[in-house]
């Protein structure tokens, strides 16, 4: 039986304090992602006659970028301020009371709506929010006239509505989690000790799930700010937001004065994403202490 | 299911919920299957988009570049991950990290550092893309598998498979893929919806799949385009749903 016998150094390749298992994936990692990163940040402080320059920086704060950035950062900032609430609250009836078979159900139909959403979302919309739309005409038997002062779904508040179906899932998606590793011997324990159901939501409950919260939130903020799919198809121009204006500069459809404007656009861009994403995976890593059974 | 008690807030969720969710699917279905002059209702969008040549054209192509995807990501992580929990390398800390930076970086910043970047070999080649996707999916791909792998003895499996002669390709293809089957089968679905429905980073690289076409199809027949949106939304919904409907609790319980 002993053919081969075993050998010594049976521990994974090589020995384990080294880089090589883990090389392709650095190499991987480090082409298809850091040298790209690393060259648009190196890129975005090139003039058009490469030399050192803040001036794309500068641009980028300017009419009409300026106005990209605010459009963008409210868009995410309202679409997830709407949906947050009501997502934690369905995450915290569907996680408590709902069987595991409508848990993963409900579950996976959210990582259809979050994901695949883009494109689609937006021709769905337009379908069903268009001037002959079911939706529209529902609405106006109602006494809801969408079409009375110039509604379109291109509009801020028409993207404001799109995204509002990808991130009402999304929330039930981060924070279901949460509210699952809520035990039930705190409530018990809680209610020993002669608290009633409102106390137990104030000093254990809320506190308990605010970290969670907060980063979900910043997390569908980072999704609404950055997301290109669906306002590129509903939009014509109308609405300046980020991703646009640098889908915009990339394809040659807009002209700038200085080349690499686009770069700095998209790093100022990853600045704002880093601020609210870092924060969210930060809390995520400190809640999963007590999260974990 | 415990169907004994009335459960009214799970109920009035639902309800909620499923409105949200079903009322503007289904008034886009309705719009969908219209007929435009004759009135009534008729299959003609769907009929027109299912026998357009591109449809499949594009179908195929994009279906091929997620499998190609799906094959990196395996072929990369389940290797690497194992060895970072056999090893308990100092690495372990700094992969981690890295695995979840895509989520900091917004697809659009990505897509034009790529374009700088790339050696025109590259960019020129398709199979830029499920490089690409990849790094998209990532940080879903990289946890699932994690979970799985923390779940498992596998530090005795794989001393097992390797006591036994086998070489660490076969300890890892015939003894710990089986084990962690439910994370692959995760990691597998998360990558390849995530690379199937694809937009930003496909179109601003230029390159032309199912979700990039349904644009072009849009200039020219919107109800067309609305039609293939509601498949390549639908599909997937129904599709998810029955399994999970479907699948007996048993199989999940030992599965996890």
């Amino acid at each position: 039986m002993e053919k081969r016998g075993v050998r010594k150094g049976a521990s994974f390749p090589i020995s384990p304090s080294s880089i090589l298992p883990a090389l392709p994936f650095l190499l991987i990692f480090g082409f298809f992602f850091l040298f790209p990163i690393s060259r648009l940040i190196y890129v975005s402080f090139m003039s058009n006659e490469n030399t050192f320059t803040l001036g794309n920086f500068q641009t980028a704060f300017e009419k009409p970028y300026n106005s990209g950035f605010v459009n963008s950062i409210k868009l995410g900032l309202l679409s997830a301020a709407i949906t947050a609430i009501p997502g934690a609250v369905a995450a915290y009836f569907i996680e408590t009371r709902g069987s595991s078979r409508l848990k993963r159900t409900i579950s996976s139909m959210n990582g259809v709506l979050a994901n695949t959403g883009g494109v689609p979302l937006a021709f769905m919309f337009t379908a069903a929010l268009g001037i002959q739309g079911f939706l529209t005409q529902a609405l106006k038997a109602v006494g809801i006239d969408l079409y009375a002062n110039s509604f379109s779904l291109g509009t801020f508040t028409g993207l404001l509505i799109v995204y509002l179906y990808f991130q009402l899932p999304l929330m039930i998606i981060v924070f279901s989690p949460a509210i699952s590793s809520l035990r039930r011997e705190w409530v018990e324990a809680a209610t020993n000790l002669g608290a009633n159901n409102l106390q137990y939501w104030l000093r254990i409950g809320i506190p308990l799930l605010l970290p969670s919260f907060l980063a979900s939130f910043l997390l569908l903020f980072a999704s609404g700010f950055s997301a290109y799919a669906t306002a590129n198809a509903l939009t014509v121009g109308n609405v300046p937001l980020t991703p646009l204006q640098i889908g915009g500069l990339l394809d040659g459809n807009v002209s700038a004065a200085q080349l690499n404007l686009g770069k700095a656009l998209g790093v100022v861009m990853i600045v704002i994403s880093a601020c609210a994403v870092i924060p969210y995976l930060l809390i995520q890593r400190r809640v999963a202490r007590w999260q974990t059974r | 299911m415990k169907l004994g008690k009335l459960n009214l807030p799970l109920i009035i969720t639902l309800l909620l919920f499923g409105a949200f969710v079903v009322i503007p699917m289904g008034s886009a279905f309705e719009y969908s299957i219209r007929r435009g002059l004759e009135g009534g209702y008729g299959l003609q969008n769907y009929l027109w988009a299912v026998r357009e040549e591109d449809f499949s054209y594009y179908l195929i192509r994009s279906t091929w570049l997620s499998a190609v995807t799906v094959l990196i990501t395996l072929v990369i992580l389940v290797p690497t991950l194992t060895w970072i929990h056999l090893s308990n390398s100092k690495l372990r800390e700094l992969i981690d990290g890295l695995s979840l930076l895509p989520l900091v970086i917004p697809v659009v910043a990505f897509a034009v550092g790529a374009q700088i970047s790339f050696p025109e070999f590259i960019q020129s080649s398709v199979m830029e893309l499920p490089f690409l996707y990849f790094i998209l999916a990532l940080p879903y791909a990289y946890r699932a598998l994690d979970i799985g792998l923390k779940a498992i003895p596998l530090k005795t499996l794989s001393e097992a498979a390797r006591s036994a002669g086998a070489s660490w390709l076969r300890a890892i293809v015939i003894v710990i893929l089986p084990v962690i089957r439910s994370a692959v089968t995760a990691t597998i679905a998360l990558t390849f919806a995530l690379s199937i429905g694809e937009f930003t980073m496909t179109v601003l690289l230029h390159w032309d799949t199912f979700p990039t076409w349904v644009t072009y199809v849009a200039q020219d027949n919107l109800l067309g385009a609305i039609a293939i949106s509601m498949i390549a939304l639908l599909v997937p919904f129904v599709l998810i749903s029955l399994v999970a409907l479907l699948t007996p609790e048993k199989e999940i319980k030992e599965s996890n």
